[in-house]
């Protein structure tokens, strides 16, 4: 039976190992294929719905913030990350409206970067907040994005539409990542602490490493 | 029963004030027509105005052509090579170029916000570039038109709804897929015709056909589509697949150059139609990861929501089919 299990072990590290190799030349086949991205432009070419849904994937800050809260959803399991999904499209719909009507430049960069390293450091320290926590933190995480991505709209936007686009993505997006970061963490088959826990934690200190770069280009400019 | 009508009744009062601000179809849209009066000189017409006016319009023509509209002086050369529009966005998203020779049939292009630069061809054999910049403005057409029409995506996701996941959804979708694209070449060849108007009204009916099939099985009964979802998605498709045709006639293709520009066409439209399958797969599967679902007294909420939208545009359709506005 243990050999059964150690060959089968081999078999599915080749396996991994194979695609992993596919994955990266596909990527390599990718990135000298790729031409210059108008990311902007495509999302306007498609629509309003589509350029609300497309702009948050055009920031690096929002890819980011979002991922982190969904680790750190996903992290704390699904009875908690499943309040995400109904409390960040209306932060987002909430920041947008208030973007729209007063500006979106007084939310500093400053800001998003504080809530990576705080999000980051969550993660990273595996700490345990009840839901309430996780809820206004997503709250206040979607309000500040929403105001942000209020940016985005010029004069002529349909903003129905783009904050339709905006809130569906946010929906789509934590939805996707707490539910992967579950699937990864194997909860149900196996013990907590192992690998895949210290994996997502480290990718919590990348979070943090990364909102203290953000925070330090903030300053300097 | 009182409760299903209030509940009836509040999704479709959502539905009528969120309905005026969606547009399944439309886009900014200019199109320029260039008509050739003696060999390599053109009269340029804007035969549809762009929203920010014509004279706005930052249009680039070839090195060797010189430009003052309405002239196009192109020479021996005549007009061949890159056509640019520098503007393109918000309140422009395509232009469709037209170029109408003294002799041989007319050539459509569309510059869009993600290809701004076309090619234009010169007539007789195509090269491989030629078919290149085909693949690439038709896959990316048929994309936008699969991603903009929110009738097809709808009809999708009730068939999605019913059928869940496995081989059934794969054959499911694959018979709209063939029924699509067989109606598709037929309409494109010209071999069937219907005009567009009822044929909108019936694609509305296709979702709401499909609605009512989701509340069936919901309250436990076997309906026809869930008894048989290739069948009624093959049959549907056909009907979708003519709405698909009349986007392309739109673009009033050179005849030599139809059946490439259908099969890039079709591409596009089954790269868009697959990418919205897999991000509901995924969502659903998000959905069962999370424990989300939606409790037991909202279960025929999503068939409702898809029910009344499609009825709202059956009715709107409806209406334009009777000439009542």
């Amino acid at each position: 039976m243990r050999q059964f299990a150690s060959r089968y072990e081999s078999v599915r590290s080749v396996a991994v190992k194979r695609l992993l190799g596919r994955v990266g030349f596909a990527t390599v086949v990718l990135l000298a294929a790729a031409q210059t991205a108008d990311a902007h432009i495509v999302a306007s070419r498609l629509g309003d719905f589509y350029a609300g849904a497309l702009h948050p994937l055009t920031d690096l800050q929002d890819g980011v913030l979002w991922t982190a809260l969904g680790l750190l959803a996903g992290s704390l399991g699904a009875t908690h990350g499943r309040w995400l999904v109904l409390v960040l499209p209306p932060g987002l719909l909430l920041g947008l409206s208030v973007g729209l009507s007063v500006g979106s430049t007084w939310i500093a960069p400053l800001a998003s970067a504080a809530m990576m390293v705080v999000l980051g450091l969550l993660v990273a320290l595996g700490l345990r907040i009840n839901v309430a926590a996780l809820c206004v933190i997503a709250l206040v995480l979607a309000f500040m994005r929403g105001v942000v991505n209020a940016g985005g709209a010029g004069a002529a936007t349909d903003r129905v539409l783009f904050g339709a686009g905006l809130a569906m993505c946010g929906y789509a997006f934590i939805a996707l990542i707490t539910a992967l970061t579950i699937a990864f963490r194997r909860l149900d088959a196996q013990p907590s602490g192992t690998w895949r826990d210290i994996a997502i934690r480290a990718c919590g200190s990348w979070i943090t490493a990364i909102g203290l770069i953000a925070g330090g280009f903030a300053l300097a400019s | 029963m009182v409760r299903r009508l209030a509940l009836a009744a509040l999704l479709l009062l959502a539905t009528a004030v969120v309905a005026p601000q969606i547009r399944a179809h439309e886009a900014s849209l200019g199109v320029l027509e260039f008509r050739e009066v003696r060999p390599g000189a053109f009269i340029g017409r804007w035969t549809m105005e762009p929203a920010i006016g014509a004279s706005r319009v930052d249009l680039h023509v070839p090195g060797h052509c010189f430009l003052r509209m309405p002239q196009l002086i192109c020479g021996d050369k005549g007009l061949v090579g890159p056509i640019t529009i520098t503007n393109l966005g918000v309140n422009m998203s395509a232009v469709l170029l037209k170029i109408i020779p003294m002799t041989g049939a007319s050539r459509s292009y569309t510059i869009t916000t993600a290809s701004p630069v076309v090619s234009v061809l010169a007539a007789g054999t195509p090269t491989l570039q030629s078919w290149i910049e085909l693949a690439g403005t038709y896959v990316n057409y048929g994309i936008d038109h699969i991603l903009l029409g929110a009738d097809h995506l709808l009809f999708v996701l009730g068939l999605i709804w019913i059928v869940r996941s496995g081989w059934r959804l794969a054959k499911t979708i694959t018979a709209f897929t063939l029924g699509h694209s067989i109606s598709l070449a037929a309409a494109a060849f010209g071999l069937i015709g219907i005009p567009e108007r009822p044929l909108n009204a019936c694609i509305a009916l296709s979702i709401v056909f499909v609605a009512v099939e989701i509340v069936k099985q919901r309250r436990g009964e076997v309906g026809l589509t869930a008894r048989y979802p290739w069948a009624v998605a093959g049959a549907f498709g056909l009907v979708h697949g003519i709405g698909f045709a009349s986007a392309l006639a739109g673009l009033g293709l050179e005849r030599r150059l139809l059946p490439g520009a259908l099969l890039f066409f079709n591409v596009g439209v089954e790269i868009g139609q697959l990418a919205f399958v897999l991000l509901i797969l995924a969502l659903m599967w998000a959905h069962r990861r999370l424990n989300a679902v939606l409790p037991r007294w909202g279960d025929l909420l999503p068939a409702y929501a898809i029910g009344s939208i499609a009825m709202f545009w059956f009715i709107g359709r409806l209406v334009r089919v009777l000439g009542v506005t």
